[in-house]
């Protein structure tokens, strides 16, 4: 890693002797390899090493960027004195500039890397591809399709240092195994996806149990209908679950409160919340995806809670609107903004199916598909897939209808928790319930 | 350094190998940004992105690797691993001597001005300036504007191992307005505009016009009511109501999906699938147009490409790959982010043309439903091909009138089943502000859309409000 980190420190210093305040140059490296089988064949095999630079400058308070994939002596030394150039047509900004302490913080214990990922040869990595989609495709005569089954990792190297004298390098790993088999019947075809990640091949979800969910999940929806409109409690599965917490993570990001652009100005203290949201932010997490001994500044990462049993307690910052709204960096600078380390929903201790049971007549929701949520107002709408609950039973699948509500009346009702939280991503949750949404469908 | 076809020509006859077909693409984009925030210029951002990808392709499998080293040695080791994926080295014996056409550079974005390469500074500063002022002057209730530019340059070099040799320089300018404004309820707006073009377009395209547009949109937001739920008539808006188009019909006519049958559009082309009212195309020529393109990714040249006439299926997009193995050529429709990955068939600018009705008389048709006025975005499942487009700006209609505003809500419905039910087309086509860009399998590219008014008999909207 002495390598990587001399680039870094090399790129620190040209900004400085251009003219820069202070500079914080993060150079990484990373080898990644990605394998893609439909049918008996593969279709796709992709690998490649990959290098970026990212450089931030202060030109008194002013602050420019500049990232980079040409490492020559030239394409540097010009794109540098670019950066520092432009940063004198920025305006200054007191609370811009490097942060004042990064006390040293060590990856002992995070796991974050693992030989596996580099050790394990190429020819195994697609016989794996391989036996995924064999293993969709025998789970049932009506999975005739794929969209391909794949598996992927990458090993990296970061290097970050900045002119205040913080040097760290750290190595890190992820592989990823997934599968989107396609159903048929006289109704049409239906895609379906299970993917698991880790920091490991060994952590990974086992082949056959990957294929098994994925062409579950494409059977299942055969003959699926369009339900009624209605309001009803709804399930959210865990995966589906992490893409709400996704939309509340980016109202707890101080970059967005800063600016207005969020659902949650003027809340923290607040009971927002049920008595069964305590959401964290934990960059310490052994093996998690989103854990890192610092965060992109340097700051070394920590343990947040940031809903206390409904309370919100704090936004998360970097170091920039950390000073800007009177608070302390949390460990959240990421590339140039404000990102989660491992952000969850604390699990409950009841089953999924448990849950299911208790639902008299509601909606399990296991996909959504668009994107939009009014960030000023937290109003939230989806297109969505799942299944009718029936006295407590899954009844039939559903399709093709929408799910509506806002997302402090989500928070505020979250009355039941599953028990299947797993950190398989930076954003994750288990499942759990809403009390009551608006179903959009007939 | 500078690529030369003798340099192209060591690496491809690398890569070839055993494989059918072979390309490299080298890429050299520079994008200068400045975002402002607050009412002052926050931060300025300079990208470059250099590299080579090399592709072999033999039959159905295609091995990439790719480079930002770009020395020879660097070049002739990743031509090597993307040649990997070749394994029958007898079938394809004879692919030997490369033909090379001489490459010249295109300039199809900018016929009558050259790109200024090194804009200045001050004149980013100034044209975000212009529009927070313009943004806060609009209305009282603006309480925060948040505005960005960047002007990006990609240079390409484009070889293939069938002699083809091309060059080719895209500028793309992006000037994006959002603000917040405080009404009844706290409501957003965003707007954008830009082209294949450099920064002067905002001569003729003043960020003033921007900035209105995105404060107005926020205050119509900030009075917005909860959207209804329920199935109901709906009057998608002229110009962004083509991302209907994008999501409904594009994407299922990709090449890839319908090569794998994985689209429900496989195999129906001369079928019926959507309303005779219905025409759609996509275009890499329209001038200036974000998704325009004097060649692809793969150096083919752009296309107009007829998707849909009349409600008859009439052809796919394809990328080199996709049709070479369906037996068709390619039409200029292989796109990537950049030379980290390789080339999928992806849209252009696709749009509807105009029909006969007029707006007034759409909107007087309609008993209870919505207008939907412009859309954040769409996305959809391509199997089955349910879709989804999201409101920006929306409006109830109550007796053929315009009546209060409505919140951001996803409108839901299965493409062939909503084109089918296109029940008029307004005389307004006309192509949505330049913003739209396009994900597919974790690649963005610039894109246009366009579509006149039309109306839609019955629309899944997903508001929260029903009954009463």
């Amino acid at each position: 890693m002495e390598a990587e980190l001399e680039l870094a420190e090399r790129v620190v210093a040209a900004a400085v002797s251009a003219g820069a305040s202070e500079a914080e140059a993060t150079f990484t490296v990373a080898d990644r390899f990605s394998t893609e089988a439909r049918g008996r064949e593969i279709a796709k095999l992709e690998q490649s090493r990959g290098r970026g630079l990212l450089l931030r400058v202060f030109v008194e308070g002013a602050k420019a960027s500049l990232s980079t994939t040409d490492f020559s002596d030239d394409g540097l030394r010009r794109f540098v004195g670019e950066a520092v150039e432009a940063a004198r047509f920025v305006g200054r900004d007191p609370h811009a500039g490097l942060p004042e302490e990064t006390p040293p913080s060590s990856d002992e214990g995070l796991l974050l890397y693992s030989p596996d990922v580099r050790e394990r040869e190429p020819e195994a990595k697609i016989e794996e591809a391989l036996a995924l989609e064999a293993a969709a495709r025998a789970y049932d005569a009506r999975i005739v399709n794929s969209s391909g089954s794949r598996v992927a990792d990458a090993a990296a190297t970061l290097a970050l240092v900045n002119s205040r004298g913080f040097r760290g390098a750290y190595r890190s790993s992820s592989a990823l195994r997934s599968s989107g088999p396609i159903a048929r019947d006289g109704s049409g075809k239906r895609v379906a996806y299970h993917g698991s990640a880790a920091r490991s091949y060994a952590a990974l979800e086992p082949v056959e149990t990957v294929a098994a969910l994925a062409a579950r999940r494409a059977v299942e929806m055969i003959g699926a209908r369009k339900p009624q409109t209605m309001r009803c409690p709804v399930i959210f599965e865990r995966d589906i679950a992490a893409h709400v917490l996704a939309d509340v993570f980016a109202a707890v990001s101080a970059a967005n409160v800063a600016v207005g652009n969020s659902f949650l100005l003027e809340r923290v203290g607040t009971q927002v919340g049920s008595e069964l949201a305590t959401l964290v932010d934990d960059g310490r997490l052994p093996g998690g995806l989103g854990s890192s001994p610092f965060d992109a500044e340097g700051v070394p990462t920590r343990r947040t809670v940031v809903f206390e049993r409904g309370v919100l307690r704090t936004f998360l910052y970097d170091t920039y609107y950390a000073r800007r709204l009177g608070a302390k960096s949390t460990g959240n600078a990421a590339g140039g903004g404000i990102g989660p380390n491992n952000f969850y929903l604390e699990a409950g201790t009841r089953s999924l199916e448990e849950l299911i049971a208790a639902t008299s007549r509601g909606v399990l929701v296991f996909d959504t598909i668009g994107f939009s949520t009014e960030s000023v107002t937290g109003t939230y709408s989806r297109g969505a897939r799942g299944f009718l609950i029936e006295n407590g039973e899954l009844a039939y699948p559903i399709d093709e209808f929408t799910i509506a509500s806002d997302l402090v009346t989500m928070l505020g009702t979250i009355d039941a928790v599953a028990d299947d939280l797993r950190f398989d991503s930076a954003i994750v949750s288990p499942s759990f319930r809403v009390a009551e949404m608006t179903i959009s469908g007939n | 350094m500078e690529f030369d076809a003798a340099t192209f020509d060591a690496v491809l006859t690398s890569a070839l190998g055993a494989g059918d077909y072979a390309d490299a693409f080298y890429e050299r984009r520079i994008t200068r940004s400045f975002r402002l925030q607050d009412g002052r210029i926050h931060e300025a951002g300079v990208s470059v992105a250099s590299g080579v990808g090399i592709r072999v392709i033999s039959g159905e499998r295609a091995g990439y690797a790719h480079s930002d080293d770009l020395s020879r040695e660097a070049l002739l080791r990743t031509a090597h691993v993307a040649a990997l994926v070749a394994k029958d080295r007898s079938a394809h014996a004879g692919i030997v001597a490369i033909p090379r056409a001489p490459g010249k550079p295109l300039s199809f974005y900018l016929p009558d001005r050259p790109i200024h390469l090194e804009a200045r500074p001050s004149t980013y500063v100034d044209l975000l300036s212009r529009a927070d002022i313009a943004a806060r002057a609009f209305d009282p209730r603006i309480t925060a504007v948040n505005a960005s530019l960047s002007d990006e340059l990609q240079d390409v070099v484009i070889a293939t191992s069938e002699g083809r040799f091309v060059r080719d320089r895209r500028p793309l300018v992006t000037l994006g307005v959002q603000c917040i404004a405080a009404g009844k309820t706290r409501g957003s707006g965003y707007y954008g505009d830009g082209a294949r073009s450099s920064i002067d377009y905002y001569f003729e395209h003043t960020p003033e016009e921007i900035a209105r547009e995105a404060a107005r949109v926020a205050c119509v937001n900030a009075e917005a009511r909860e959207a209804p739920a329920g199935e109901m008539e709906v009057v998608v808006g002229a110009g962004s109501g083509g991302v209907l188009l994008h999501e409904a019909v594009g994407h299922g006519l990709e090449g890839d999906f319908n090569r794998q049958g994985t689209s429900l559009y496989s195999g129906r082309i001369g079928e019926r699938v959507a309303s005779e009212l219905v025409t759609i195309y996509d275009d890499g020529n329209l001038a200036g147009e974000r998704g325009s393109l004097s060649v692809d990714d793969e150096g083919t040249p752009g296309q107009h490409k007829v998707l849909v006439e009349k409600g008859v299926l009439r052809g796919y997009m394809q990328d080199h790959l996709n049709a070479a193995l369906m037996g068709v050529a390619s039409t200029g429709s292989g796109r990537r982010q950049s030379f980290r990955s390789m080339p999928q068939p992806r849209m252009c600018n696709t749009y509807m043309p105009g029909g006969d009705s007029t707006f007034d008389e759409i909107l007087g048709s309609v008993k209870r439903g919505i207008f939907a006025k412009s859309f954040a975005g769409g996305q959809v499942e391509i199997s089955k091909g349910d879709f989804v487009f999201m409101l920006a700006e929306g409006y109830l209609i109550e007796n053929g009138k315009l009546t209060a505003p409505i919140r951001g809500a996803t409108l839901i419905g299965n493409g062939p089943d909503v084109m089918t039910r296109v029940t008029a087309v307004g005389n307004d086509g006309r192509l949505a502000a330049r913003y739209y860009t396009c994900g597919k399998g974790g690649q963005y590219v610039p894109v246009g859309v366009g579509m006149p008014t039309v109306k839609i008999a019955s629309v899944t909207v997903g508001g929260s409000s029903f009954g009463g």
